[in-house]
């Protein structure tokens, strides 16, 4: 698999998915003109990813996002959806919801995601300053 | 089964019972409604959650419109209080980003406008306090309601003096900077003139009377000051003309300098003054007394004709009748004059 690298756009996030490290990124702002079309490639990607992970590799999903609209909350919990069944398959797939100390909003949507997820491991992290 | 429940949650418990009731030997049919039945459940979560996250955003947005709002109706209310201190004009040009406030100065031509009350000071010390400020303070709200009616820029008040000035930061040309400038100082004497007729009526025996001087020429004209605190003025050898121009001004005169002569006198009947010296223009300077505009004088029982070496303006109502003798032996050597050209 090859790595999958979005750069930040306006209402575009930066998204870097990397098979080799089995570390993957999602930071910025949220609010494409056309969301579905937008991550088409990106949950594609992490389906086939998912697909081939082996049991004993752990994998991190990192979200640094500060701003998000509805239609990104939709694709999110599609994404995490996804994550908890290979969580319950056995996977070793972990999810960190950063968030800045100032942007208690980010916190409070993160502990929303986090609870209709039983085997994926959640953590709410916030940002070092 | 709860009352509470969504039809979505009542659907996926009849379909739980009816998984259970049916027969365990149909294993295709169980299977594709116990998975229809899986995906029917992880969607309707998602649905609640990204119905809960939304409204948690639409809740949060609506908070911030609300303190936007009330900010907003602060400083709206802030602005309109320190628009006051500002002329409505350098308001107007900053708020819609068309002035830099920041410290720069260009030459401009520009239309300066001087005036003070005669006799203030003596006026001031037989007046209360409460008095002068209620005179001043009326005097100088009625002058600025002209002045702004007409297009001026209020540069400062200095006690009972101000300064005006037209050509920045907007500027219709010079001669029709000039011609507004002229047109207030008209307006202003003949507001004034009836603002005394009422002082009168309420006791005030010596009613507010102003001097009044116009120059048109190149200034300096900006933010002057420092970074933190600036004045958006005019410097230059024309401000201290103007004032000079008022200072020689008789009471209830308007004294303009041969610049603006030269742009309003096909508008304005003016007669000439004596020639002065100003300290710091290298030249001398003709003044000129406005009388008025001419559509309105033609109104009235008047005669004039103003062209080049030629000037007469005749009002009978203000003619001294002791003084026809000596008028009409003028009026005799200026046709001998014509007639030997």
């Amino acid at each position: 698999m090859e790595v999958l690298e979005i750069p930040a756009g306006t209402g575009m996030p930066a998204i870097r998915l990397d098979p080799v490290a089995h570390s993957h990124r999602f930071a910025g702002e949220s609010y494409p003109e056309n969301t579905s079309e937008f991550y088409a490639p990106v949950l594609a990607w992490v389906e086939r990813y998912l697909a081939g992970l082996a049991a004993e590799q752990s994998a991190e999903f990192n979200f640094e996002i500060v701003y998000f609209n509805s239609s990104t909350s939709k694709i999110f919990m599609d994404l995490f959806f996804q994550l908890e069944e290979a969580a319950q398959s056995g996977k070793a797939v972990t999810v960190n919801w950063i968030y800045d100390r100032d942007n208690e909003a980010a916190l409070e949507y993160g502990e929303e995601f986090a609870e209709d997820l039983v085997d994926l491991p959640f953590h709410l992290v916030e940002k070092a300053s | 089964m709860s009352e509470l429940q969504s039809p979505e949650d009542r659907a996926i418990e009849a379909c739980r019972a009816l998984l259970e009731e049916t027969e365990s030997s149909e294993t295709v049919p169980r299977q594709a409604l116990s998975d229809l039945l899986r995906q029917f459940e992880m969607l309707n979560k998602k649905i609640k959650r990204v119905v809960k996250l939304n409204d948690k955003q639409q809740e949060r947005e609506k908070k911030l419109n609300d303190q936007l709002n009330q900010q907003n109706r602060v400083l709206g209310s802030l602005s309109q209080d320190l628009s006051k201190y500002l002329s409505p004009q350098l308001y107007e040009s900053i708020f819609h980003g068309r002035t830099d406030v920041k410290l720069n100065a260009r030459r401009k031509k520009l239309t300066i406008f001087f005036s003070d009350i005669a006799n203030f000071t003596a006026i001031t010390e037989r007046m209360e306090p409460e008095e002068l400020t209620y005179f001043l303070n009326s005097y100088l709200d009625e002058m600025c309601r002209i002045a702004l009616k007409h297009g001026a820029m209020i540069d400062k008040f200095i006690g009972d003096a101000l300064l005006l000035f037209f050509g920045d930061p907007e500027s219709r040309g010079p001669r029709e900077d000039a011609l507004a400038c002229v047109r207030m100082a008209l307006e202003m004497r003949r507001r004034l003139e009836a603002l005394g007729k009422v002082w009168v009526g309420m006791g005030v025996s010596e009613p507010f009377q102003a001097r009044m001087g116009i120059t048109t020429g190149y200034c300096t004209v900006g933010n002057f000051g420092s970074a933190a605190r600036m004045d958006y003025t005019i410097i230059g050898g024309q401000v201290n003309l103007a004032s000079r121009l008022e200072s020689n001004a008789q009471t209830n005169d308007i004294l303009i300098s041969h610049e603006t002569y030269a742009l309003v006198k096909d508008e304005v009947f003016c007669e000439r003054k004596e020639t002065i010296f100003v300290k710091g223009i290298p030249y001398p300077i003709h003044t000129y007394k406005v009388i008025d505009l001419f559509s309105n004088i033609q109104k009235v029982d008047e005669i004039t004709e103003n062209t080049d070496g030629f000037s007469i303006y005749l009002n009978p109502d203000r003619i001294d009748a002791g003084r026809k003798d000596v008028l009409l032996e003028k009026l005799r050597l200026v046709t001998e004059r014509i007639q030997s050209l």
